[in-house]
């Protein structure tokens, strides 16, 4: 019986597994053997040329710098929602078509808005003018401030989602049992529902991180020419430079950095909650 | 005076009101159970006893203070839930020491304490195991041991054994009884199980639609019921309204003439269990008789059961099981005098 179910399976399981080997690892890894042979034949030399190049550097320390900027300000904002819509909303599920909304737009357009909102006329650089609280307007747009702004947009729904996926399968009896056995709101909170919301709070926070990592349009529109990140800078080695070889380093050095920055949110979280 | 006192407690979410000018008073060292079926209110009115919710009118005496906006972590009352409500995400130790953490005692105290409880419920060695590593017997004594640990001046238990399976369910109710007895702790236990109930409890309140119809030992509730409510539940099946004649002395609907050994004021009405009623030969000369015909003769192994149809009504008779009475016979039935509770 066991036999035939297992076939069933692995019929079940094949078309799945034969679209992401076709059109995902066997593009990634001749990316990943292209950044190795240069020059038809094995050779670092590609990567050193790269590390050792200022602009480089600063543009992957940007990109690690904004991506980790926007994880943390959407943890930050996204926790105190989620938790409210999870545990105190009466209106749930109105309020989380509210928090996924901005994913119903594309971020092309997303980006637009913002340029509207705080560009050199923008009601934000209005304001700012009219309450007096600058004498010209400021320059908020094409840079690392607007293109956090516009991640933080991105990816906030994601960050939500996760929390409030986790937040529900918290009990309620949990947190009485923590004030029944003397624990106050705010004992409860950092005792119980902490610890048991940490998980979410890292899948959001990979989903965030990788998201910002790899999001082209975004920084692409908000982001100045003097801020490029990876992602931007890969468009510009394969499509303005033509070098595809330079271009797939960079993109293996930021599949390397994401999947290493998010095994690290991952054992920080086992840390604290060993059982999630 | 009483260690705890409920006084005309409203409750209820919005408009559904659960607990209407509710009362209730257990002494200090009691075992009370609250017993019910889902939806009379006792799960309610044991959450707001430890603080969960907060009654909408009445006031809730402990040891002589008012309680009633006491917030629940400064109540000192233990909690045992129907679901153990265990941390996950902490090891047994941990679980157990919360209590005593959130007191703020010191390490070497909460270590010895833990330890010395966890050893009272048969649980030494399983400090470092998590939660989702044990059998349910097993969290149901951390959840114990949880709750027991704090020294609380009331232990509340919501319906605790209900996730058990039948045998551990007596074992567990005989360990909580026993417990009871040996740390003299005062506890209130929800239950809709009779037995389970009747077994560990000093006394038992009986709930019906957010009212107690009777508080009482629990003999004195099997043996009289106050209301008819409460002998259906503790297995009356068979009422007659009978009217009195004399002392002692009562006359049913079709006339017939019951004694009985109790005596009570004006018209009331008369119950009795099925096994209290013998059945004999149409005719016969017995005490307390009342003519009926067989309506359906039930074999249950040990005994039969007959439904027999008489002029004040059907009744259910639990007979031997050589003694047989073909469906449609003409019978006679004799309900035993000191057997017959009277209710208003």
């Amino acid at each position: 019986m066991s036999r035939t179910k297992n076939a069933v399976w692995l019929l079940l399981i094949l078309p799945g597994t034969l679209f992401v080997i076709l059109f995902m690892l066997v593009p990634l890894f001749s990316l990943c053997l292209t950044s190795f042979f240069p020059d038809q034949s094995f050779s670092l030399s590609s990567y050193f040329r790269l590390f050792g190049d200022a602009y480089f550097q600063q543009t992957f320390m940007r990109s690690i710098r904004l991506s980790l900027l926007s994880t943390l300000v959407c943890a930050l904002l996204g926790y105190p929602t989620a938790y409210y819509i999870s545990k105190f909303s009466r209106h749930k599920g109105m309020m989380m078509a509210f928090a996924v909304f901005p994913m119903f737009t594309s971020p092309v357009v997303r980006s637009f808005s913002w340029m509207v909102i705080l560009g050199k006329r923008g009601i934000v650089n209005n304001f700012l003018v009219w309450s007096g609280l600058f004498a010209k307007p400021q320059d908020l747009l094409y840079n690392e401030f607007s293109m956090t702004v516009g991640f933080v947009q991105l990816f906030l729904p994601q960050m939500i989602l996760s929390l409030i996926g986790v937040m529900d399968n918290i009990p309620d009896d949990l947190t009485l049992a923590a004030g029944n056995l003397g624990a106050t709101k705010l004992g409860s909170f950092f005792h119980v529902v902490f610890p048991l919301s940490i998980s979410g709070l890292v899948t959001g926070s990979v989903l965030v991180f990788t998201g910002c990592m790899t999001a082209y349009t975004t920084p692409q529109l908000l982001g100045g020419t003097d801020t490029r990140v990876l992602s931007t800078m890969v468009y510009q080695y394969a499509m303005s430079l033509r070098d595809w070889t330079q271009a797939s380093v960079v993109a293996v050095v930021m599949i390397v950095a994401t999947m290493v920055i998010s095994s690290v949110f991952n054992s920080v979280s086992r840390k604290i909650n060993p059982m999630a | 005076m009483a260690l705890l006192e409920l006084k005309n407690i409203t409750a209820g979410y919005d408009q559904n009101i659960i607990l209407k000018d509710f009362d209730l008073s257990v002494e200090k060292g009691e075992f009370v159970s609250l017993l019910g079926s889902s939806g009379c209110g006792k799960t309610t009115c044991l959450r707001m006893i430890a603080g969960f919710s907060e009654p909408m009118a009445g006031q809730i005496i402990f040891d002589g203070k008012d309680y009633t906006k006491v917030p629940l972590h400064k109540r000192n009352f233990g909690f045992v839930f129907q679901s153990y409500a265990l941390f996950p995400h902490l090891t047994v130790f941990d679980n157990v020491a919360f209590g005593l953490k959130m007191r703020k005692m010191d390490k070497e105290t909460i270590r010895h304490e833990v330890l010395h409880m966890l050893k009272v419920v048969d649980l030494e060695g399983f400090e470092s195991r998590y939660p989702r590593e044990m059998s349910g017997g097993q969290r149901q004594r951390v959840a114990l041991a949880r709750a027991l640990v704090i020294k609380p001046d009331l232990l509340m238990f919501d319906e605790p054994l209900s996730n058990l399976d039948a045998k551990l369910r007596v074992k567990m109710r005989v360990e909580i009884r026993r417990l009871q007895q040996e740390l003299g702790f005062t506890a209130i236990y929800v239950t809709h199980d009779q037995e389970e109930c009747f077994a560990i409890s000093d006394k038992v309140a009986i709930m019906n639609k957010g009212v107690i119809e009777q508080m009482d030992t629990p003999s004195e509730i099997y043996n009289r019921p106050k209301t008819e409510f409460i002998a259906r539940f503790v297995g009356f099946e068979n009422f007659i309204d009978l009217e009195r004649t004399g002392g002692c002395e009562f006359k049913a609907n079709n006339g017939a003439r019951i004694v009985t050994a109790a005596d009570h004021e004006g018209s009331c009405k008369g119950c009795i269990r099925p096994g209290d009623v013998t059945v004999h030969a149409a005719g016969a000369q017995v005490p307390n008789a009342i003519q009926g015909r067989v309506l359906v003769s039930t074999f249950l192994g040990q005994r039969n059961q007959l439904n027999v149809q008489t002029d004040v009504g059907e009744f259910v008779v639990s007979t031997d099981q050589n003694q047989v009475f073909p469906v449609g016979e003409t019978v006679t039935l004799s309900l035993a005098a000191n057997k017959i509770i009277l209710i208003d």
